[in-house]
């Protein structure tokens, strides 16, 4: 799954779980479990752990896009799938499709200059006092400078409005913004202000002003104060249309030089109260000059796409021959691009990936292995994506340039993160794409019985995305996110097997069901403004006044405060209280709450249950509608 | 198994009867009842001591509930707004095995109150498909809802409605009841001879007075009454006789009463009553001062189940509670919205009930049923200071 929105690393896990995995026996479907579809039994073989163990296995040193690791992973998907029967799709010769995409960026030198009235040009070239950032058009730009605070535009459905241009017109002039967000702002404020204070955002709402260029400094009352923005891969690097560079303290000291009676740090203060009237400033009298180049190295990589055919030729034909089935294999490597959650200390390890997405990857292969002696009308077409992680590369390009007729496919069922399976419960997402969902879901589950959580958008930030733009009915399925997320420690040993067979056996029976309906599922645009359903856009929606302790250790979400007046305070919680159930769901984490909160509903009562001072009460929340 | 007990139904129906009653109360919640505080300490349960690996099982259609288990516990039979084209509910048996669903009643008009025959298999419902104005009752209600028009609650106790037998392997229809009134809400006794029943015949079969008339106009379910008839439809014969809806009956798991549930003539409160299969000994079970309906026994003959709104008006909950009503119900589930409508399975191992806990307008749950735990909750309950009455 790929970072979406904030998802910090809040928690700390009591011990690093890195285990010394070695490459795990190829899985052998057994005679009986092929002729007969039936799952393996589950007290002595799963038929996910093996493939589990093997791909988040150091061998596979994570798995990045375009990296060796990438490679082999492809490899042993190529030869398990030749194992369990799988072919080319009709027309093609291999099970890899190869694709092209921007594999890392470097500053090839770029350069700002100073020029203020009267004065003397200053330039600085050093890498510490500017960097291009990884997705800036490479150019050279000069202008006149507005100071625009943090360069935060936060849209009307935030808590509240805030905007740091206000009236101010930036239309060719060059944008000079503080990095990160107002330090001081309380810490429900701040979450709000976090979502859309990533440079890319900061440069498209320049951009969208007019601007010729932003410059981002990093402000002395900010981690990392008067650094230059490392140049993280960004993995949809071109085309943000405007040119835009980090730069040092050096040249930001120098910058507001010329401003009298105010100093950066000064600035800084006053907009780190999170006051929105706090207005910026043009910097009158200075040209600024600058000159980025960035290069971008472009790199290959591979989906491995497979196909079992109808059962037996002279199948009835059906309308929309292929049921797609399909997990992404790649994951973070050593967590070098920028989406990595790794604390400190973790830093640089291997990012094992095991739940995001060897989960997958094990319960599609098994699904396969399954279907392959199932009856089927409608063959089953089994894709593994590379390039996920850097933003759903891999499926993006398969939908492009599609090896058999988009309109062809009738559904596409995504697993991502299917390997964390807590009480039973399982999201299935993406339901809104197609009116047939519910009955097939519904009679998929009843042998199965998981405890499902029905969710209607298909805006996810999984391969699901691409599938649903292309207008095919899709599903994706969740276990859930946890405090290993993008971590090292994401890891073999922490995945719940035995429910991933169960996810694979889901898996099977619901593509059987896909492949042999009369007709195909139909497919339903969902709106983006969605008022039921998940998605996370439905938690941001929701207000309930709770203000989380990040700092704590505890199982639950531990309050560090509720807003007055807010749906929380009104329930009676306090500061202290430790909610470990909300809405009918179990908190062990912050994650586990905000999944939580995409559930619920504006104005529909919810049970909390929480802790105080160690002692169980429980009270109704009504949740909000943030204004 | 009542038609009213369609969960939405009822919901509904109390919910324009009782704002006035809540705007009254200083907070949503029922006045606790009074009667039966004592000062022996109460043991807290929650949901998970008496329900795991609880679930969704249906997902299909606007709504589905009232599922019954086939005698072998490997079907469920229930009701559900699914059919393309019927905004009402229609009778489908799902099996729990394949997760196959099949639709049994005939496809028109409105369905309620599915029940299997213990021996045969065979399904008990009710149906108004013989109506010659089902399809146009369709389309209006179709464009009603479409309009947004829809009715408070969709319930109307319509007197076409009449009992059928479905084979279950055929489907082949038999009619068991044709007289005016509604006929619904039938269940078999254990050994398959009888059938108990709620009908309203009693207001279509002779001349009622000026306010019975303009009662029956307002709601109908105040005639209705528990009927017994042999299972082939003949020998019906009346056991209740008091003004208020009597409905949703079912025998004890011996044969030896009948268990169901009695509103009071402003159809506010409900209570669970018994009585023998002759209608002789009634005698009411619970006492909450709220809505105390769809009572079913366990297999165990041990303790039956019912749901209420004590906790709060559309907050209904499901209770246990000894089939004297000796001691303080037990509460069950602890999840907001509705639940009700609980049934166990044959071997008493699990639990069927409906809810509105994912939100919308109810759809089915099963889970695994702690017998043990919950006769022991049944057993420690405190005895009630005033007893039955």
């Amino acid at each position: 799954m790929t970072t979406h929105g904030i998802r910090r690393p809040l928690l700390t896990v009591s011990a690093l779980l890195i285990a010394a995995l070695t490459h795990g026996p190829l899985v052998r479907v057994s005679a009986q479990a092929r002729s007969q579809g039936a799952a393996p039994d589950l007290a002595t073989v799963s038929a996910t752990r093996a493939h589990v163990e093997a791909l988040a296995s150091d061998r596979f040193d994570g798995r990045a896009a375009g990296s060796e690791g990438a490679k082999l992973a492809a490899d042993y998907l190529v030869d398990q799938l030749q194992r369990l029967g799988a072919r080319p799709l009709p027309g093609q010769q291999d099970l890899r499709f190869a694709f092209q995409f921007t594999g890392g960026v470097k500053d090839g030198g770029s350069s700002v200059a100073l020029k203020a009235a009267g004065g003397d040009a200053e330039r600085w070239t050093a890498a510490d006092t500017v960097q291009g950032l990884s997705f800036s058009d490479s150019g050279q730009v000069s202008g006149q400078v507005v100071f625009a605070g943090y360069g935060l535009v936060v849209p009307e459905s935030g808590s509240f409005s805030y905007d740091s241009y206000g009236a101010m017109n930036v239309k060719d002039k060059i944008v000079v913004v503080l990095r990160y967000y107002p330090e001081d702002a309380d810490e429900q404020i701040k979450t709000v202000l976090a979502r859309y204070s990533g440079l890319r955002y900061k440069a498209l709402a320049a951009r969208e002003r007019g601007a010729r260029a932003l410059v981002v400094i990093t402000g002395p009352r900010s981690p990392n104060a008067g650094t230059v923005a490392p140049m993280t891969f960004d993995a949809a690097v071109a085309g943000s249309g405007i040119v835009a560079a980090s730069v040092g303290g050096v040249v930001a000291d120098a910058l507001f030089k010329q401003v009298s009676g105010k100093s950066l740090d000064a600035a800084q203060q006053a907009l780190d109260t999170g006051n929105p009237h706090v207005a910026g400033f043009e910097i009158p009298g200075v040209e600024l000059t600058l000159d980025v180049k960035v290069t971008r190295e472009r790199q290959t990589d591979h989906n491995v796409v497979a196909y079992l055919p109808p059962q037996q030729a002279g199948s009835p034909s059906v309308d929309k021959p292929y049921v797609m089935l399909g997990a992404h294999y790649d994951h973070l490597g050593h967590g070098g691009h920028g989406s990595s959650l790794a604390r400190r200390e973790e830093m640089g390890s291997i990012h094992h990936g095991a739940d995001d997405n060897a989960s997958g990857v094990a319960a599609v292969l098994a699904a396969g292995a399954q279907l392959a002696g199932m009856k089927r009308d409608r063959g089953i077409v089994l894709a593994f994506w590379s390039g996920e992680e850097l933003g759903l590369l891999g499926s993006a390009e398969f939908t492009r340039g599609p090896p058999v007729p988009i309109d062809q496919i009738a559904a596409y069922v995504n697993l991502d993160m299917v390997g964390r399976m807590r009480d039973n419960k399982l999201a299935v997402q993406a339901a809104g794409t197609s009116s047939a969902w519910p009955r097939v879901i519904e009679q998929t589950n009843v042998p199965i019985g998981f405890d499902i959580q029905l969710q209607n958008d298909p805006n996810l930030p999984t391969d699901t995305s691409s599938f649903n733009a292309a207008s095919i009915p899709c599903l994706s399925l969740f276990t859930g996110s946890h405090p290993d997320y993008h971590r090292p420690t994401d890891v073999a040993s922490a995945i719940n097997v035995a429910d991933l067979d169960r996810v694979a056996r889901f898996t099977a029976l619901l593509a059987q069901k896909v492949a042999n309906l009369p007709q195909p599922p139909d497919f339903i645009k969902v709106r983006r403004t969605t008022d039921e359903g998940g998605g996370d856009r439905a938690a941001l929606r929701v207000f309930t006044g709770t203000i989380p302790d990040y700092t704590s250790e505890v199982q639950g979400l531990k309050l560090g405060g509720v807003i007055d007046g807010g749906p929380a305070a009104k329930a009676g919680l306090k500061e202290g209280d430790v909610i470990v159930e909300f809405a009918g769901r179990k908190v062990a984490n912050i994650y586990d709450y905000m999944y939580a909160l995409e559930g619920v509903k504006i104005g529909v009562p919810v049970k909390v249950v929480y802790l105080r001072g160690g002692n169980p009460a429980e009270v109704t929340l009504t949740p909000e509608a943030r204004k | 198994m009542a038609s009213d007990q369609c969960p939405v139904a009822s919901v509904h129906r109390l919910r324009v009867a009782l704002l006035f009653l809540a705007s009254l109360l200083a907070t949503d919640h029922w006045p606790l009842a009074t009667s039966h505080s004592h000062a022996q300490p109460t043991a807290t349960y929650s949901e998970k001591d008496f329900l795991s690996q609880t679930r969704r099982l249906t997902f299909e259609g606007r709504r589905a509930g009232e599922g019954y288990f086939s005698p072998d516990g490997t079907k469920i039979a229930f009701q559900s707004e699914r059919e393309p084209g019927n905004p009402f509910y229609q009778i489908y048996v799902l099996d729990l095995r394949s997760g196959d669903t099949r639709r049994i009643s005939p496809g028109i008009g409105k369905t309620t109150c599915a029940f299997f025959h213990p021996k045969t298999g065979d399904i008990l419902f009710a149906s108004t498909h013989h109506d010659p104005r089902s399809l146009e009752l369709q389309k209006a209600e179709l464009e009603a809802r479409k309009s947004g028009k829809e009715r408070r609650y969709g319930w109307d106790y319509d007197p076409e409605m009449d009992l059928y037998v479905a084979n279950q392997t055929t489907s082949a229809l038999k009619r068991l009841t044709n007289v005016r009134g509604y006929d619904a809400e039938g269940s078999y006794s254990p050994d398959g001879q009888w059938i108990v029943f709620t009908s309203t015949r009693d207001a279509y079969n002779r001349t009622l007075t000026a306010s019975e008339q303009k009662q029956l106009e307002v709601d109908p379910s105040f005639f209705a009454e528990i009927y017994i008839m042999r299972a082939d439809g003949s020998g019906a014969r009346r056991l209740t006789n008091v003004n208020g809806y009597d409905g949703g009956p079912f025998f004890f798991p011996d044969g030896s009463r009948i268990v169901w549930r009695r509103f009071d003539e402003a159809g506010l409160i409900a209570d669970v009553w018994t009585m023998k299969p002759d209608g002789s000994d009634q005698r009411q079970v619970t006492d909450f001062k709220s809505m105390s309906w769809a009572p079913y026994l366990h297999p165990s003959g041990e303790y039956l189940f019912f749901a209420s709104n004590k906790y709060g008006f559309e907050n209904f909950e499901v209770f246990i509670v000894d089939t004297k009503g000796t001691k303080e119900p037990v509460r069950v589930t602890f999840t907001l919205g509705f639940d009700g409508l609980p049934v166990p399975s044959p071997d008493g191992k699990q639990l069927a009930w409906t809810s509105t806990r994912d939100g919308g307008l109810g759809q089915m749950y099963i889970g695994r049923w702690n017998h043990e735990k919950a006769l022991e909750a049944v057993k420690a309950a405190p005895v009630r200071a005033h007893g039955q009455k």
